[in-house]
């Protein structure tokens, strides 16, 4: 109810005939967060943001904006909102500065305030000497910037971004990502979709990943790369003449899931391995291994994102006891040679 | 609103000009051509009894047309979703979509009847078109205009391609418009024709707008006027709870 969260959902369901495109997502967004939802193409992500822009009508539970409900109360809900969505949705009769006059007439702002703001924000994005082309005759990067120009020409609450950086350069991209981190800064809350992890990782505050219409997890990035497994890369004074043998069991933070020898080199794959790095070493050298380097590799988001999105929701969140398992099994997949 | 006029007031080459340029046909046809050799309906030549169902016919034919294509168009190429996602009400979008069609409707029919005052200007054996009842014009124009911009953004939420909107065109509007005594008045047709040709509203609508002309009437125009004002009124009521509901619009 409280309007502290920017986005409060309860069990949000959205079915097409047979498909289910949302199954009892609930989730939470603050105001002024910087929030990510990740996930692959078909999760969902679009269909939730359409439901609280009203172009999508939910089949079950609640969803709320700044605590109005997108249905009951869809006009304050839609006047907090500036939303530039993934596929582009721009009148094409008019100029880009006319379209931005109409979208900010929309929202009640006076002609003579709507044409500054359209200046304003075609400046802020980077295309204020397009403002007398239609929208039709812009490149495919200023596209991009338009729809920005026009999700912020009504000075929004909350700004939904559905893969801004879709397919753009990296210059566009480190531009939208400075304009989007300003504006997040002066307080809009922010809500970004995007199946880039390095995004995701640099940018948001929060995360939520989402597959097949479900919240798999939420955390923040940091605790999310805690999820996946690291890299524990343990350098020794000389080539061990086979895999170390070595007792994994009784780690008391993290769980060794592998070990490989790479040359001089044992590769270790363990969830948390900061945790698990000095009982391992000292297990090594006790079965006559001396370690003279360690380098720990971070699992990257994109590994954990993808380790938690092959799994169902109910398996990920114990994921450990299951993860043994089907490492083994993709290394059956993966290595036929390695045996035959 | 604003938006909707501009966009059509910018284009008049393909808004405006072509009903003009088919009306001024019909009037050089229909009216000075083949007109004289018509007997004419009592004291009014052929070219004035044809006028007044000519200015329904570009009213509802435009204020239809623009509507349908209005929304077809928004929701073809995605970009109604400014409106759809903008803090209006259903109620203000629809009478938005409504009046900005009905007004290019109203303004085709001016034209037409213009037109229609120059061509009986031009042949001196005509009488001058006059218009006897003012305000029938205005309140019938009015509300068929409302009446049939209403219906199409029904045809626009509707159709799922542009030919859709060619065969509400074709194989609705003008057939009505066709044998809805633009051309004839019903006394000449037999029965049962005479009699089925009443539940054509278009009969309404061009009876009560020659009332409003030529001061003659076949039907009686008030209740007429009673009749479509009620369908309008229902119409774009439907229209709202079309939107409300996202008939075309949501998924």
């Amino acid at each position: 109810m409280s309007s502290q969260f920017a986005i409060s959902v309860r069990d949000l369901e959205k079915d097409y005939g047979d498909v289910q495109a949302l199954r009892s997502l609930s989730l939470d967004v603050g105001a002024g967060q910087f929030f990510g939802l990740l996930g692959p193409n078909g999760a969902g992500k679009t269909t939730f943001i359409n439901v609280l822009v009203g172009l999508v009508n939910r089949t079950g539970g609640e969803a709320r904006v700044f605590g109005a409900d997108v249905t009951d109360d869809y006009r304050q809900v839609r006047d907090r909102i500036g939303i530039a969505p993934q596929e582009f949705n721009v009148d094409r009769f008019f100029p880009t500065k006319e379209v931005l006059m109409h979208k900010a007439g929309y929202h009640g702002v006076d002609r003579a305030e709507a044409a500054d703001r359209a200046d304003e924000v075609l400046r802020t994005v980077g295309i204020y000497e397009k403002r007398n082309t239609k929208f039709t005759y812009l490149s495919g990067g200023m596209k991009r910037r338009f729809v920005l120009a026009r999700a912020l020409v009504s000075e929004p609450d909350l700004l939904i971004l559905d893969e801004p950086t879709a397919g753009v350069d990296v210059e566009l991209r480190r531009d939208l990502w400075r304009i989007i981190t300003e504006l997040n800064d002066e307080g809009t809350t922010v809500l970004l979709t995007t199946h880039y992890i390095e995004e995701a990782e640099q940018l948001c505050d929060e995360v939520a990943i989402m597959a097949e219409g479900r919240k798999i997890a939420v955390a923040s990035p940091a605790e999310l790369t805690q999820r996946g497994t690291d890299t524990l890369r343990i350098l020794l004074d000389e080539t061990p003449s086979g895999v170390p043998d070595i007792d994994e069991s009784g780690l008391e933070n993290g769980s060794i899931e592998d070990i490989a020898v790479e040359g001089r080199e044992v590769v270790v794959t363990a969830k948390r391995a900061n945790a698990v790095a000095p009982e391992l070493v000292r297990r090594l050298d006790r079965a006559g291994y001396q370690a003279t380097n360690l380098d720990i590799e971070p699992a990257s988001l994109e590994e954990v994102f993808v380790d938690l999105t092959s799994h169902d929701a109910d398996d990920a969140d114990e994921g450990e006891d299951e993860s043994g398992e089907t490492d083994a099994d993709a290394q059956r997949l993966e290595s036929p040679e390695a045996t035959t | 609103m604003r938006r909707e006029i501009l966009r059509y007031v910018r284009m008049p080459q393909s808004t405006f000009l072509p009903p003009l340029v088919t009306n001024a046909l019909f009037f050089v046809v229909f009216g000075v051509i083949i007109g004289g050799r018509i007997d004419s309906y009592g004291q009014f030549s052929y070219i004035l009894f044809i006028l007044p169902g000519l200015v329904v016919l570009g009213v509802v034919s435009q204020g239809f047309q623009n509507a349908s294509f209005t929304i077809f168009h928004g929701r073809w190429e995605d970009y109604i979703e400014e409106i759809q996602t903008a803090p209006l009400s259903y109620g203000e979008m629809v009478v938005a979509y409504v009046l900005t069609s009905a007004l290019r409707g109203i303004i085709v029919g001016t034209f037409i009847g213009i037109i229609g005052a120059v061509f009986t200007l031009l042949d001196p054996e005509t009488a001058v078109v006059g218009v006897a009842h003012p305000l029938y014009v205005v309140a019938f124009v009015l509300v068929i205009s409302v009446l049939f911009s209403a219906l199409g953004v029904v045809g626009g939420l509707w159709a799922t391609t542009f030919d859709d909107l060619a065969v509400m065109n074709q194989f609705i509007i003008q057939p009505l418009v066709f044998v809805g005594a633009v051309f004839y008045p019903l006394s000449i047709l037999a029965q049962p024709w005479q009699t089925v040709s009443l539940i054509n509203p278009m009969v309404y609508m061009v009876d009560g707008v020659r009332y409003g002309f030529l001061g003659i009437s076949e039907i009686g125009p008030d209740l007429s006027l009673a009749v479509l004002t009620v369908a309008a009124v229902v119409a774009v009521a439907v229209d709202a709870w079309l939107f409300r509901h996202g008939y075309g619009l949501t998924e």
